[in-house]
């Protein structure tokens, strides 16, 4: 059972590829495995949703890693948002998706009925989603779950806010990712990712801020080495 | 009782010597005049002159009252209710839709600030459930539109017929869980218990 995937593990995968298990002898079906994003269990088969490459990662999972630009909301991710408009008690947070998510003004750290958090409509907010599914509208939260900040809430007086590709973001939000490591080697910045593929940034100057946006967005289509190689001619060039 | 034909509102239908008027007409200049648009139903009552009314079904209407089982399917969730279509009174289909809501603390009976909408119930989902209440918002003149609020918080109220994602009609398998046979996904649901005399040993 497990050949069959990992025959075409490191391959391109497109929707509509079945991996089928009917035809295997008895005994050897008793192994489990764990469909990941972008595979789904259909009775016998295990059917692909997504387009990419399908990885694997020791025990038993496997997935599909494709690249996508356009967010769709899921609980629990951390995303960067724009306030659009105040209604009532609660925010309206333009998050990339199809419809925009609420965001209550008591959902802050500290806040309550008299003390309301300081959010004017185009500030950038650092929240994560309770709610977000295809029923009902997404809902954001500017705290965890003990009530405090973590991070999360306004930010961002200067800096710089652009787009990438969900991919990118995913490689950036790695523990120890190799892209961040480079980038560090150049000029302190800061960097706030957010996983609907927006990401911001602010260095000393502007100059540098507009360097490493520059360079986060070439990042999508090099290889390391190809990047190792771009980030010393820049070193080189500052 | 004899139909005699289609009016429009407005349409004269006879003399007030002739008949009384009944529901759905009016008097006026000693005439007898339709306000609704429908069928004639003239009644007669033995010696008293006959009654003239409009209907505008030849049946009657079923109304679910309060304290009566209906069926509905649910058209949209929120974190605070669900609205339904009310599609069934007991065993009677209705003929026109009505709209109900079903509260988030009416999902249960037990634990009921811990409701979330998202796994009891999902659009699309047929639902039973007990009338508790209806409210009429007279929107203006001849406008009303109605709007019964519903509960499911007893053990045989909640999802009867679910489909999961993949589009297949889920099995239940406890009072708050739902199983596809075909991706064998488990999703939430708030689930009404099998009364003993439909299952089939």
């Amino acid at each position: 059972m497990f050949d069959i995937f990992k025959h075409k593990v490191g391959d391109v995968v497109l929707p509509g590829d079945v991996f089928s298990f009917a035809s295997l002898a008895q005994d050897s079906r008793m192994e489990k495995i764990i469909c990941g994003p972008g595979l789904r269990r259909n009775g016998d088969e295990v059917l692909v949703c997504k387009s990419g490459v399908l990885r694997h990662k020791p025990a038993n999972l496997f997935w599909v890693d494709s690249q996508q630009k356009r967010y769709v909301p899921a609980k629990g991710e951390s995303v960067i948002g724009i306030v659009t408009a105040k209604t009532g008690d609660t925010f309206k947070v333009d998050v990339g998706g199809s419809e925009q998510a609420s965001l209550s003004y008591l959902a802050f750290e500290g806040a309550t009925k008299r003390n309301r958090p300081n959010v004017q409509v185009g500030d950038l907010v650092y929240a994560q989603f309770i709610i977000a599914n295809k029923d009902m509208e997404p809902e954001l939260v500017c705290i965890d779950s003990c009530g405090r900040a973590n991070g999360m809430g306004v930010f961002g007086n200067d800096g710089l806010l652009f787009r990438v590709s969900l991919g990118l973001v995913r490689r950036l939000l790695v523990p120890r990712s190799e892209i961040v490591k480079d980038l560090e080697q150049l000029f302190p910045f800061e960097m706030v990712v957010g996983m609907n593929g927006r990401v911001w940034v602010r260095a000393q100057t502007t100059q540098q801020t507009l360097i490493v946006a520059n360079l986060l967005e070439s990042c999508e289509n090099m290889t390391a080495e190809q990047r190792k190689l771009l980030f010393r001619r820049v070193a080189d060039g500052c | 009782m004899s139909l005699m034909k289609l009016c429009v509102p407005g349409e004269k239908l006879c003399s007030a010597e002739d008949c009384i008027p009944g529901a759905g007409t009016y008097l006026r200049h000693g005439h007898i005049f339709a306000s609704l648009a429908g069928y004639v139903l003239q009644k007669n009552e033995g010696e008293e002159p006959p009654v003239i009314s409009v209907i505008k079904e030849t049946e009657a209407q079923l109304l679910p009252d309060i304290g009566a089982i209906v069926t509905c399917k649910v058209t949209s969730i929120n974190s605070r209710f669900a609205k339904v279509h009310i599609l069934y009174v007991g065993s009677t289909p209705l003929k026109e839709r009505f709209r109900g809501t079903i509260r988030k603390e009416d999902v249960r009976a037990t634990e009921k600030d811990k409701v979330e909408t998202y796994k009891s119930f999902r659009p699309g989902d047929i639902v039973l459930a007990k009338v508790l209440s209806l409210t009429r918002i007279y929107i203006s003149l001849g406008d009303v539109q109605s709007n019964y609020l519903l509960t499911t918080a007893e053990n045989e109220l909640g999802v009867v017929v679910a489909h999961s994602e993949a589009g297949v009609q889920m099995v239940p398998i406890s009072w708050c869980e739902m199983q596809c046979p075909r991706t064998h996904a488990k999703e939430f649901r708030k689930v009404a218990r099998v009364q003993p005399e439909y299952l089939q040993a």
